[in-house]
């Protein structure tokens, strides 16, 4: 009955739990006027004001010019270095190596680690690194590539579990070895999907990147850092739009890629 | 070098008066040149982080960084300590406090994402836009697609973080400004996704609404809205997962809930606080992906 009841009012009830849940989050917030600072609307005011009148001097955008390829290159290595770690770990959690007893532990171990990587923001991983062994470029660049290794481990993992069954059996029965199946079976399968998701996770870590100024990395983060202290509104708003010139780039990009790769 | 001289190959046949040879060209011709991009792409980043920026190896996994790693690892433990915060009954009230501080301002930062999303959705999208599902087009839809567009990449391509710096500015440190920073990226991210299903919908029931004389509201509860529900809450609860994860982030620069204590910690020296608030941030993780699965059942 009740089972019943909640098969055909599932929406209803997710729609109720929804609702609810954001009406408990609204009642934690205090509605009054303290939740703005005295000077807060004029901010507000001088920051839209800004938005329209960029700072488009030469030093400021030969500066944001800088910063952007600062910020992209610190994400692509990141990538990369992700990419790698995603093809050994992804491919030994996805069981594909392994037969026999010992196939589900070594699943589920991987797996595991793949999950602890990916838990943990890259932020914080960048925080922790930094307070052991102070910065430097490798700092961000591992603090970026262990929760990109995670997800992309992860996913392709996934990915290689749901590759059809019959080519990977007709590989088997003309005698290919485990490896063999890997390179000509499995990763091929994989790679259109794979592809598009890894440039979309180029343009999360080129956030990333930028988020990285926190523990003192150069780039556009840390423009936009710098010129929020100094109110220079103008400035920050250059360096906002770089980046979503950046962002848009890698979207167009992938777009093609993908068209490309979807006959 | 082979990707190289196989491009080179086959640019003659761009100009070939055949459209199907055309296609296949591009078609070949936009991943080639994508993986030459992405292998100098790679090549120039790392050469620029070893000469440049002046990584190195074996700076990096020296002795010195061997030790003060082993130390950091040991304090955190709480090697040494008195008593360690995750021993403490105080300590793990305070946490817990900050926690569910952290899973409000999570569900107040989806609430605003979703609330834009809802409002923005279908004049974002290009077939309400082009008239090919609503029957009409007209030059202002195609001025509010534009303007909305623009405001999803803008909000999407600047990190919660960046979002937060400035959204502190302007508001008393909290758990209010945290979600609007994370609800203005998330906006921007559901409303590209979003846009995209509306984009993907099946135009023959909506039409035929529309034919029938369905006003647009109608054309929307009756013929748009049914059929995109699952995908957008399926969507709504995949960001929530994200937001969770980034909540901590938004707490460093003063927003809030387990990022700002953990960010004081930080700077206080109290590892085992650190380790102890770690330790609830998965927690929280944990449970939110568990609640997210079960809620997305009831949409499958």
């Amino acid at each position: 009955m009740a089972r019943q009841f909640v098969k055909t009012h599932d929406r209803a009830i997710l729609t109720v739990i929804l609702v609810a849940a954001f009406a408990w989050s609204l009642s934690a917030v205090p509605w009054d006027s303290t939740v703005i600072h005295a000077g807060g609307k004029a901010a507000i005011l001088q920051m839209l004001k800004a938005m329209v009148r960029p700072d488009l001097s030469p030093e400021t955008l030969k500066l944001a010019l800088v910063s952007s390829w600062r910020t992209l290159a610190y994400a692509v290595a990141g990538m990369s270095l992700a990419i790698a770690i995603a093809l050994v770990f992804g491919v030994l959690a996805a069981g594909i190596l392994v037969t026999g007893r010992g196939r589900l532990a070594v699943m589920g171990f991987f797996r595991g680690v793949l999950g602890f990587m990916r838990a943990i923001h890259e932020l914080v991983w960048a925080w922790l690194f930094v307070a052991a062994t102070g910065l430097s470029p490798l700092t961000a660049v591992f603090a970026l590539a262990i929760p990109y290794g995670g997800t992309l481990g992860r996913i392709l993992a996934d990915m290689l579990n749901d590759v059809p069954p019959e080519p990977i059996r007709a590989l088997r029965a003309s005698g290919a070895g485990k490896l063999q199946l890997l390179f000509y079976g499995y990763l091929p399968m994989a790679m259109a999907d794979m592809t598009s998701y890894i440039m979309y996770r180029l343009e999360c870590a080129i956030r990333s990147a930028t988020i990285m100024s926190f523990v003192g990395l150069g780039g556009l983060g840390y423009q936009i850092h710098l010129s929020l202290q100094d109110l220079h509104y103008n400035q920050v708003w250059t360096f906002i739009f770089f980046l979503t010139a950046l962002v848009m780039l890698v979207d167009l990009w992938s777009n093609q890629l993908r068209r490309g790769l979807v006959p | 070098m082979r990707v190289h001289q196989q491009v080179a190959d086959l640019a003659p046949h761009s100009t070939g008066s055949i459209v199907i040879k055309g296609c296949i060209w591009q078609r070949l011709n936009v991943v080639r040149v994508s993986i030459l991009m992405m292998v100098l792409l790679v090549t120039a980043s790392w050469i620029f982080l070893f000469t440049l920026e002046g990584a190195s190896l074996s700076g990096y996994f020296s002795a010195k960084n061997l030790y003060h790693a082993k130390e950091l690892l040991g304090n955190m433990l709480g090697l040494g300590a008195e008593t360690p915060a995750f021993l403490d009954m105080t300590s793990w009230h305070k946490a817990l406090a900050l926690t569910y501080e952290t899973m409000q301002m999570s569900v107040l930062a989806i609430g605003f994402a979703g609330i834009g999303m809802l409002i923005t959705v279908l004049p974002a999208a290009r077939t309400v836009a082009d008239g090919s599902l609503t029957l009409t087009s007209t030059w202002y839809g195609w001025l509010v697609f534009g303007t909305v567009r623009f405001l999803y990449i803008l909000s999407r391509a600047v990190p919660e973080l960046v979002w937060a710096m400035i959204i502190v500015f302007m508001f008393k440190p909290g758990i209010l400004p945290g979600a609007i920073a994370l609800g203005l990226h998330n906006f921007g991210i559901l409303g590209k996704l979003c846009a995209e299903v509306v984009e993907d919908l099946d135009w023959r029931p909506v039409r035929s609404l529309r034919s029938s004389g369905a006003s647009w509201w109608q054309m929307l509860f009756y013929g748009v809205l049914p059929t995109v529900t699952p995908k957008f809450l399926t969507y709504l609860l995949y960001r929530w997962e994200v937001i969770i994860r980034t909540t901590i982030i938004v707490g460093f620069v003063g927003a809030g809930g387990l990022g700002q204590q953990f960010k004081l910690s930080m700077s206080w020296l109290h590892y085992t606080e650190i380790t102890l608030l770690l330790i609830c941030y998965f927690l929280l993780v944990v449970l939110a992906d568990a609640t997210s699965g079960l809620l997305r059942r009831f949409v499958q």
